[in-house]
């Protein structure tokens, strides 16, 4: 148990590193998307 | 194959990083939200065959024998109100199934329902895709409707209560995220179509209106969209891991929570959820707060229009309208995950308070001076989006406090059959008012005021059910399982 420990945090750093960006980048692209949509509100 | 699906094999080894869950439960909600920007192919769709403008269909049969026609014909063009069938399945096949499934997914765990989800969605956009290219509707709602619909609620439901068993300490922040998730797939879905629409057809051009996509592109858009969301959502379904039975985060003291009220340690099963009175409330409770908020989602383009309308004609332009309705995602996303996460502060029920109670003062607001100004209008009806976001993302919490998390994904299942009926009775009542007044898009601001109304009543009624909510009586408590799971174990993670 020990050993997987002591393995376990920089395997899941790079995993969490991964994995948040990846679903950043999708919403980060929706929002931005979005946020180009929604201007015409404001000047359309 | 099934022994790599299995829940016991997807059991999390010590010092696994919680926080690796809530990105493999984004990145499934994130792909089924596409549901709700189905509405981009609406118009290509209608025009599949004329591309340019829509071919009518020559009067033919009708009754009974007519359906069956428009089922298999070939040679004119779909209604937009034909395609927008595929909607209602969506909803209606969606709280089916998670009530239906929502047994076997808790026991078959959330790999092998994120899987089956998987293979649902993608063939529901490959068997869509070969609808266009046929011409055949009832592959279309038979694709996307019935079988993507299926998918939805496996998808919807499978990561939910993982969540809320790796965070019993902030179960209302980590469901806000997968959820959050779902609201933000129509805001992905909507842009990247257009830009594969455009990719496929060189002569399809975004940004002028009334251009289409032809049929051709519309084919290989469909089998881009199911490949891509088969592999996002496969990247959730393997990342996903469920905790070892009792373990508990550091620091994490059960009775801090148990403390609370409403909160219960006893755990009450799927089957004994719908004998008591909770329950049914809880279901009133999201079928108005959801009935509510499709009231405005609904209309949000015409009726932004209408609202400023002088003169016969709309101070707001078709531009600004498309500009609300994206404001209004944003409201609907942000909802999901700040109010959800605040729900874990200030108690689940007093957060339906605030949804039900504050709702209906900012729907009488806007009945009553929303004309006033247009970005007092956009403040009100994104407030309310906000809270009819927030209702979706709370209520699995809500439930884990009422029922414990022994058959929390099942109960869950079941409760989105209020979301079903609440799919279709919030646009009839909407559209029922709306339709007696003229076309939304040439009404004023008075015509919407008695549909208005009526969901403030609505409201009222989920608040009410809200209030009677009460906690489970004992009977309904299970004996034969641990009385709270999270106390027995002495591993810890992060």
């Amino acid at each position: 148990m020990s050993d997987q420990q002591a393995q376990a945090p920089a395997h899941q750093t790079l995993r969490l590193i991964v994995s948040w960006t990846l679903v950043a980048v999708l919403l980060g692209y929706g929002v931005i998307q979005t946020l180009v949509t929604a201007a015409k509100l404001f000047t359309g | 194959m099934a022994a790599l699906l299995s829940r016991e094999r997807i059991v999390a080894k010590p010092g696994f990083n919680r926080w690796l869950v809530p990105p493999a439960a984004l990145a499934i909600h994130l792909s089924i939200g596409m549901a709700y920007g189905f509405s981009v192919f609406w118009l290509p769709l209608s025009k599949a065959i004329g591309i340019t403008k829509s071919v009518p269909c020559p009067d033919g049969p009708t009754g009974l024998q007519g359906f069956f026609h428009l089922l298999v014909q070939t040679e004119c063009d779909w209604k937009i109100s034909t395609l927008g069938w595929m909607f209602t399945l969506f909803f209606v096949f969606l709280g089916s199934s998670a009530a239906l499934f929502g047994a076997w997914v808790e026991r078959g765990g959330p790999r092998r329902a994120g899987v089956v989800a998987a293979f649902c969605w993608t063939s529901g956009f490959l068997i869509s895709a070969l609808g266009v290219h046929l011409h055949q509707i009832w592959l279309m709602w038979l694709g996307s409707g019935v079988i993507g619909g299926i998918g939805l609620g496996l998808g919807y439901i499978s990561p939910v209560s993982t969540l809320i068993k790796w965070f019993p300490d902030r179960p209302g922040l980590a469901t806000g995220l997968a959820i959050m998730g779902f609201g933000g797939g129509a805001l992905i879905a909507s842009p990247l179509s257009r830009q594969l629409m455009a990719f496929y057809d060189p002569d399809y051009h975004p940004s002028v209106s009334g251009s289409v996509a032809d049929g051709h592109a519309l084919v290989l858009l469909f089998v881009t969209l199911g490949v891509l969301y088969f592999a996002i959502m496969m990247f959730g379904v393997f990342n996903v891991r469920v905790p070892a039975p009792g373990w508990r985060p550091e620091g994490f003291d059960p009775a801090t929570v148990a403390a609370k009220p409403l909160v219960t340690t006893a755990n009450v099963s799927a089957a004994n959820s719908v004998r008591t009175r909770s329950f049914w409330l809880l279901w009133i409770v999201l079928f108005c707060n959801v009935t509510a908020g499709i009231g405005i989602l609904e209309q949000a383009s015409p009726m932004i229009q209408d609202f400023f309308r002088e003169g016969g004609t709309s101070t707001v332009t078709v531009a600004a309208a498309s500009g609300f309705v994206g404001v209004l995602s944003l409201f609907n996303m942000a909802g999901r995950f700040v109010w959800s996460s605040t729900s874990d502060l200030i108690g689940r029920k007093p957060m339906y308070m605030v949804y039900l109670g504050g709702g209906i003062v900012l729907y009488t607001l806007v009945a009553t001076v929303g004309t006033a100004a247009t970005a007092l209008f956009v403040l009100l009806t994104g407030l309310i989006i906000s809270f009819y976001g927030g209702g979706f993302a709370t209520v699995p919490a809500y439930l884990r406090d009422l029922f414990g998390t022994f058959q929390v994904g099942a109960i869950h299942g079941r409760l989105l059959t209020a979301w079903s009926a609440a799919g279709v009775a919030g646009p009839l009542i909407i559209n029922g008012f709306l339709d007696a007044e003229g076309k939304p898009g040439t009404l004023t601001a008075a015509a919407y005021r008695p549909a208005l109304f009526t969901m403030v009543v609505i409201l009222a009624i989920g608040f009410i059910a809200n209030v009677m909510i009460r906690p489970v009586p004992e009977r309904y408590h299970e004996t034969s399982v641990p009385e709270e799971p999270l106390a027995v174990g002495d591993r810890s993670g992060s």
